[in-house]
């Protein structure tokens, strides 16, 4: 019979140990992030194709995008992939303070995330550019004159900014629903570095969301 | 201790890591407001490629990582690049292979511009019904 010592809480009963379990849990997150590449993967071959067609027209189109915002977000979704992997070190290292700041912290960013996207997209929103056949640039702001975009194929852009950036703000939004459930676990005191699976697992999955950002943000608003 | 093996990354490299992906941003930021002759797409994408492999290899600790899962990243990105080759090899040449004639694209132009360029014949311009 094992004793408790023997047994941790966390280790499930059909796992030798608990590594085992740590490696079981963390290979089937990579293969979840990898259906998760080959869906964002099906919108960047979408935006490829277009883009082949219609270079001019996505040349012209990423200068409605302001550079200045979306950099900020990709500054703020890599200040958050940061504070993410800062608090696994302070959960390998016993510190559930430091564990808890930095699970704040990355919360926080996410929210800056998409209160930034919520005002880029009102913005587009007020100037007629909106999916569907309501689209219809117009107005001017900041010295920007939106009917001057009205181009042919101008829509072919905006639909594929408005997916690829909801699916991934809604990815966003996710993860900020996993971050809440983790902060709340860490203060409770759930993690140590005997386990910290949930927090490695959600760590992850931000990592991915930020890298897709990393590619959605040139192609979108520079170049 | 069960969990002595895993590996935990130095502050010193998670801040190391930080501070090269804000440098690459305002790299990418710079690069795509000067003019680099074509090469503006390339540069960006390389450049968001090595940010994206900073976060996989160290914030993802792929590089300190069982093997077996570089295995599923690595086959995983390769059908990516698949879908996009195979794809682009369809929507990027449509038309260059369907209206198949004899000469060569450059050739067809050269017998247009020699067609647009040849004075009519009056007597061809005048309507005959016997002609029909």
């Amino acid at each position: 019979m094992a004793t408790p010592a023997d047994h941790p809480a966390h280790l499930q009963h059909h796992f030798v140990s608990s590594d085992q379990q740590f490696d079981a849990a963390k290979m089937g997150m990579w293969l979840f992030l990898i259906t998760e590449i080959l869906l964002f993967s099906g919108m960047f071959v979408a935006y490829t194709v277009y883009r082949v067609w219609h270079p001019e027209v996505f040349t012209h189109m990423s200068d409605l995008l302001d550079w200045r915002l979306g950099g900020l977000n990709t500054l703020v979704l890599l200040a958050s992939s940061f504070t993410v992997a800062l608090g696994i070190h302070y959960a390998q290292t016993d510190n559930k303070k430091g564990l808890v700041i930095n699970l704040i912290l990355t919360f926080v960013f996410a929210c800056v995330f998409l209160v930034v996207k919520y005002f880029e997209y009102a913005a587009k929103i007020e100037h007629g550019i909106v999916l569907g056949s309501g689209f219809a640039p117009h107005g001017v702001s900041h010295g920007v004159d939106y009917s001057t975009y009205n181009d042919l194929f101008a829509q072919q852009f905006f639909s594929i900014y408005y997916v690829m950036t909801g699916i991934h703000g809604f990815h966003v939004l996710v993860g900020m629903g996993l971050f809440a459930w983790i902060t709340v676990r860490a203060i409770k005191g759930q993690f140590s570095s005997a386990y910290y699976t949930p927090v490695e697992l959600c760590g992850l999955y931000w990592h991915l969301v930020d890298i897709i950002w990393i590619f959605l943000f040139p192609l979108l608003y520079l170049i | 201790m069960s969990h002595a093996e895993h590996h935990i990354t130095p502050i010193k490299t998670l801040v190391a890591v930080i501070l090269t992906l804000f440098v690459l941003t305002i790299l990418t930021v710079v690069t795509s407001r000067m003019n680099l002759h074509g090469l503006d797409v390339p540069v960006a994408i390389a450049i968001a490629s090595t940010k994206a492999a900073l976060v996989v290899m160290i914030f993802m600790g792929l590089k300190y990582d069982n093997k077996v899962n570089s295995l599923v990243f690595g086959i995983g990105s390769l059908f990516v690049i698949v879908f996009l080759t195979f794809t682009l090899l369809d929507t990027a040449f449509r038309g260059d292979l369907s209206n198949t004639q004899s000469g060569t694209i450059m050739e067809e132009t050269r017998d247009n511009e020699a067609l647009q360029a040849r004075e009519p014949d009056p007597a061809g311009l005048q309507f005959n019904r016997s002609n029909e």
